[in-house]
């Protein structure tokens, strides 16, 4: 596993959000909630170091209001948590 | 009857109001901007052609970069990952028969650009190369960030699609228009649904929020202003116009349809890799 993939694993890993593996030949993994298992997304392995922690860390309000994430809320929920 | 008049059959069985979107946009003008070519030696090439080592060894950089071939696997993977999007987040039935009939024209579009490999170098064919630039690679996580990723990245496809109508390469410059006008209407396709999403306030302020993240990606999609290897592919007619140059008229347009949607643009110089 690519050290950006590994980088991808841990900054969506911090909001509730699990990388699956490569889907189809590669190249692109699938974004699961780690809640429930639902597919929300995919992203590529191929994001510069360090924007895939800028991205999430950019995204943090949007998935504490839930306007991304999960609509099983597990996303929100973990965040109101860590805020706590 | 060819195989593309098949194709084109097909497709014009498929034409609903909305599909083809570039239709619309086209009926009322020259939605581009028009490139003029700097003076500079008059190469032609057409396929089967000896063709100088440096044009070759340029051509195929371009051809790499652009993707679209049935024998690229990665390019197979961004497909599906497309396919993905639709069956996991469609908000309805039209935008998801919307998205299917945007991926058979980027089959069409493979098997386009597969002739003008095979017409090039047999090995190139079956070569897999994967998307480089870190915009094919960004997340998508909404129907909001996809509909951005063909407003903005298949828009780009468009104006590059523009600049080969002048392409010294034959094959090439004769796909061009087709090409040009389905990228258009992908990218429309995309402002499309982005038009539905800032219709209500949540889905606006998503919309602005995530704009953040493909602004930058799509400017800097261009490349660096001072790339030493574009003089060289204008010198070959490659090209016609510089990075900043495409960029700025690029940007422009953008601009102006972001703006009609009610979103605030963001800084052109945040969060950008690429100046």
């Amino acid at each position: 596993m690519s050290d950006i993939v590994e980088e991808i694993r841990r900054a969506y890993a911090g909001v509730g959000i699990r990388l699956d593996q490569p889907a189809s030949y590669g190249t692109y993994y699938r974004l699961l909630c780690a809640g429930c298992g639902r597919m929300l997304g995919n992203v590529g392995d191929r994001l510069l170091p360090g924007q895939a922690q800028e991205i999430v860390d950019a995204q943090r309000d949007m998935y504490a209001s839930g306007l991304l994430g999960c609509t099983c809320g597990h996303q929100q929920e973990r965040l109101k948590g860590a805020r706590a | 009857m060819s195989e593309m008049d098949v194709i084109r059959d097909a497709e014009e069985r498929g034409r609903t109001d909305l599909w083809p979107l570039w239709r619309r946009v086209y009926a009322q003008g020259d939605p581009l901007p028009k490139f003029t070519p700097p003076a500079r030696p008059a190469h032609r090439f057409d396929e089967g052609q000896p063709l100088p080592e440096e044009y070759k060894s340029l051509l195929l950089k371009m051809l790499r970069h652009e993707g679209e071939r049935a024998g690229n696997k990665s390019f197979l993977g961004l497909m599906g990952t497309c396919l993905d999007l639709a069956e996991a987040l469609f908000p309805t039935r039209e935008m998801r028969l919307l998205k299917a009939e945007y991926l058979a024209e980027e089959l069409k579009h493979a098997i386009m650009f597969h002739r003008l490999a095979v017409g090039l170098e047999h090995d190139f064919a079956l070569r897999d190369v994967p998307y480089a630039h870190y915009a094919f690679h960004l997340p998508r996580e909404s129907w909001a960030d996809d509909a951005f990723f063909h407003f903005f990245v298949d828009l780009n496809g468009a104006f590059h699609a523009r600049d080969w109508r002048e392409s010294s390469y034959v094959p090439l410059q004769k796909m061009s228009a087709t090409v040009e006008r389905d990228e258009l209407g992908h990218s429309e396709m995309g402002y499309y649904f982005l038009q539905e999403i800032c219709s209500t306030p949540r889905g606006k302020a998503q919309a602005q929020a995530l704009l953040a993240k493909w602004y930058p990606a799509t400017l800097d999609m261009f490349g660096r202003s001072d790339s030493p290897n574009v003089p060289k592919f204008i010198q070959w007619g490659l090209k016609s116009v510089g990075n900043a140059e495409i960029r700025r008229a690029y940007k422009a347009y953008v601009d102006r349809k972001l703006v009609a949607l009610g979103l605030d643009l963001p800084d052109e110089r945040a969060r950008r890799r690429f100046l």
